[in-house]
């Protein structure tokens, strides 16, 4: 029987949510085209040469090399891109995606990057044309909410604060905003430098769409012990237990 | 059994569950303006800076952040800070369900009400080191000690200080 992965445990709805993120099973909601996508990255102008750290592979004439003659360069790798990040944020009010499960999502489905986590924000490096198809990865799937998630170079607090009015996450930058029509429109690149054009990102996901489709434990969601008052806790909080038992108990071992 | 005064101030904070937007904001404060009794407000939550403080784009201006003017009880006012948080003293207890009844029918959205003790009473070093001695102690606990010196706004009824001279 072919081997299918885990990749996390439990049967609540989060549980299952954080398991297609790091199968990168996910459902395809909107299709922001890719000019838009590099627009907001904001690293090269769309259309513009990508800017490179080495010549072709081909033409630099590798090593031999078992390694490399095993593993397929990337797209970016075999063109000799520079390395380029993508950052994003997410909101705790039940955005869809959190910095771990990006990069989990990064690690395990994306060749050739680099993913970072950090309590409030999650940043991916890999070469250019690489890291374009991953963010645009991101923002197509339902990882991202474009009113709760949003990419941010710098000044990213806002993933801890409260909702503004219009259930936008809050941006001390305002590099997006909610168009009458009910679009959020991103209006600068992702370190606040307006746009030339306000690029449409889609509607927002309702409050009880972005609840469905959270990968946040939250006391007033789905907790993470499962459902309130059953008699027995959810595996994700038995394996969550384990682990803490094995790095406790057997992790430590002066000899 | 401890008695309390019902002539004593009392201090308050109003949590709404969302950052207002500028013309809410308005509306809640001239509600609470209007229900009477404030000695002192303040107004807490995230700077809004007019250009972007630091990174690659360093110095490019946000547009959004600027000339967001809101008019309180006839004085006019330039936001700096997202509204997120109100406290506010009042003359006395009896001001309390008026100023419930304020914020009720100025937010669309749940909030928090809080009464506790949210000015400090004695000058801090921070006070001190900006502002020398403080005469007038209502001031304490309007000034965010994070804030530059030029940042601050003091309206009073007699008249309206706003020294933000350079913009950031």
């Amino acid at each position: 029987m072919a081997y299918t992965p885990q990749f996390y445990p439990g049967s609540t709805s989060v549980g299952i949510n954080r398991r297609k993120h790091m199968s990168g099973n996910l459902e395809k909601l909107r299709d922001i085209p890719e000019a838009d996508v590099v627009a907001i990255m904001g690293h090269r102008a769309p259309g513009a040469d990508y800017s490179s750290t080495h010549p072709p592979l081909k033409e630099m004439g590798e090593p031999d090399c078992p390694i490399r003659q095993i593993v397929t360069p990337t797209a970016g790798a075999a063109a000799g891109d520079r390395v380029r990040y993508s950052q994003w944020t997410d909101s705790m009010y039940f955005a869809p995606a959190i910095p771990y499960w990006r990069s989990y999502w990064g690690a395990i489905n994306c060749k050739g990057c680099d993913p970072g986590t950090l309590s409030g924000r999650q940043i991916i490096e890999a070469r250019e044309r690489d890291i374009e198809a991953y963010t645009k990865a991101q923002y197509d799937s339902e990882m991202t909410d474009v009113a709760l998630c949003s990419m941010r170079g710098c000044t990213v607090h806002g993933h801890s604060l409260r909702l503004e009015e219009n259930g936008m996450q809050f941006d001390m930058l305002s590099r997006t905003e909610m168009g009458a029509d009910g679009n959020v429109y991103g209006i600068k690149d992702q370190v606040g430098i307006p746009l030339d054009r306000k690029i449409n990102l889609g509607k927002p996901m309702s409050e009880a769409e972005a609840k469905k489709r959270t990968t946040i434990f939250r006391a007033d969601g789905v907790p993470m012990c499962g459902k309130v008052g059953a008699r027995k806790y959810d595996e994700a909080v038995d394996a969550l237990h384990h682990m803490w038992e094995l790095r406790s108990k057997w992790g430590f071992r002066p000899e | 059994m401890v008695t309390t005064s019902d002539t004593e101030s009392i201090q308050v904070e109003i949590t709404p569950s969302r950052y207002l937007m500028p013309a809410t904001a308005q509306r809640l404060l001239n509600e609470i303006f209007g229900n009477g009794g404030i000695i002192r407000i303040t107004i807490h939550g995230p700077n809004l800076p007019r250009s972007v403080p630091y990174g690659p784009g360093r110095g490019a201006p946000i547009a959004e952040n600027r000339d967001l003017l809101i008019e309180v009880a006839g004085q006019a006012f330039e936001l700096c800070v997202k509204v997120g948080r109100i406290r506010l003293e009042l003359e006395n207890e009896t001001f309390l369900p008026g100023l419930k009844a304020a914020c009720e029918r100025a937010l669309p959205f749940t909030f928090q009400m809080k009464r506790g003790k949210f000015f400090h009473t004695r000058q801090t070093i921070t006070d001190y080191a900006k502002y020398g001695k403080v005469e007038d102690t209502r001031i304490l606990g309007l000034i965010d000690p994070r804030a530059k010196k030029d940042r601050m706004a003091v309206l009073s009824e007699v008249q309206v200080t706003i020294d933000d001279k350079e913009e950031r």
